[in-house]
Formats: structure tokens, sequence, C-alpha cells
């Protein structure tokens, strides 16, 4: 018999991929870190005691790997995916999209009927992740290291190399984005299973 | 940059409920805020929406 944790692994894959992004800031680099954690992972897999659970032991080697590819990465001198121009916050127009000329909200926010059960539903996290796919890359790792990682703000803009106040602009429109997407996405429904 | 106006709007509303999130307010701020909040309910919807994002997020974290 097949270990069914081998297909449970595999379930991991995104997050393990949004994680190799946000610190590698480069897919295809992330996609060999996952690629070499999770083959790691299945020849281990007899060594796994269930301590911690299966995505927190999967992270942890995935972490060595990323580490490891940095190395690589900086010897090899390999330019990273930089700015999607979300950072620069003096300009601002973004914001005129979201808010007319009198500062109100053009698609006000909407109150959310029972959200916590969304927690619960598998189809509501493929719709979150559906929405963190459509973040732009950059506003995508730092709102992962940010929300998901809970790093602080400081680790984030040095590890990026932006200022405290890009890092804050890229996640007050990151945030506004994912509001918009999982309201049109996942709340505006009105039946998931009830 | 014109300084922000004392009777925030939610543009703005928004901007510092999202700050809320990454760093401490000040007290004008804070008060601010507060006073925006008392009066607009898209905001509150906005505060409640970013509060649910950030348990989604944990919970995402966490591997559920």
């Amino acid at each position: 018999m097949t270990d069914p944790r081998y297909a449970e692994i595999e379930t991991h894959r995104p997050y393990l991929m949004r994680y190799a992004v946000s610190q590698l800031r480069d897919s295809q680099l992330a996609e060999e870190a996952v690629q070499e954690a999770l083959v790691s992972a299945l020849e281990g897999l007899a060594s796994f005691g269930g301590r911690s659970t299966l995505r927190t032991w999967l992270t942890s080697i995935l972490r060595f790997k990323v580490i490891d590819l940095q190395r690589r990465a900086v010897s090899e001198r390999r330019t990273i995916e930089r700015d999607d121009g979300w950072a620069d916050g003096e300009g601002e127009a973004w914001l005129d999209d979201l808010f007319d000329e009198t500062g109100h909200w053009r698609d006000p926010p909407q109150a959310w009927s029972d959200p916590h059960a969304a927690l619960e539903q598998r189809r509501f996290w493929e719709a979150f992740e559906r929405c963190l796919d459509g973040l732009p890359p950059m506003a995508g790792r730092v709102f992962f290291r940010r929300e998901i990682l809970g790093e602080e703000t400081p680790v984030i803009c040095k590890a990026e190399g932006i200022t405290a106040s890009n890092c804050w602009v890229i996640l007050h429109r990151a945030r506004l984005a994912l509001q918009g997407c999982l309201g049109r996405g996942w709340f505006a429904e009105g039946s998931h299973g009830g | 940059m014109a300084a922000e106006p004392e009777d925030l709007h939610c543009r703005a509303a928004s901007r510092l409920l999202s700050q809320a999130c990454d760093r401490p307010l000040t007290e004008p701020e804070v008060a601010a805020l507060r006073y925006h909040l008392g009066e607009c309910f898209m905001c509150r919807n906005f505060e409640a929406n970013l509060e649910f994002l950030h348990q989604a997020s944990e919970r995402l974290g966490s591997g559920k």
C-alpha cells in the first residue's frame, strides 16, 4: 500500500511554492527549491514522526533548500523579479480607481456574512489562493511575508530593498486588492453549501 | 504633499486601517480614525474585512 501521506504532501505544493517565491524572488529558483524539498520529503517520510504538522515539517525542509539556492543565486549573480510599480507611494494614481475625487469609496466594502464559516471550506481556500496569485510578484511576496509568515515590516523592507513607507503602500494596496477579489470571487456568490 | 484633513475621508481612513496592521498609529491618527469609523459603516466593513484577511492568512501559514 502506498503511504496516503504521499498524496497529502502534494496538496501543500502551492503553499510551499509561495513560501519559496517570497524568499527567493525568482519563480524558477523557487520551483527548483520546492522540487528538491519534495524529493527529500518523500525519501524521508518514514522519519516524519507527526510531532509537528506535515506543513511545518515540509516548510523546514524547504527552508534549507532555499538557503542553499540563495547562496547559489548570489554566486551566479542571478537577477531577481524586483519591482512591479506598487511601491510608488507618491503618485497614488491607483487609489483614484478605488476612491472618487471627494475621497469616498467607489465600490464600498461589503459586510461579509459569516466569514468564519468560510475558513472551514476547501473551496474558500482555493478562492483565496487564486486571489493571492492575482497579486503582482513583489506585492505577493511582501503580503506573504507580512501576513502569512508574520514577519515584521523592517525585515521585509530590508530583504526587498525598499523603504518602510513603500512597504506600507504595497500592503495597503494588496489588502484592498484581496478584499476586492474575495468579495467578488467568494462572498458575492452567496451560497457555499450553507 | 498636502496635510491630512482633520476630518478624514475614506481614502485616508483605509490607509490608516491598513497601516495599523503594520505599525503603531500616533495618537492623532487613532483619534481621527476612531471619529471617522464612528460615522462610516463602509470603513467599518473594511476594518472587519482586514481582520478576516489577517485571520485567514495566519491560518494558511499554520497549515490549517
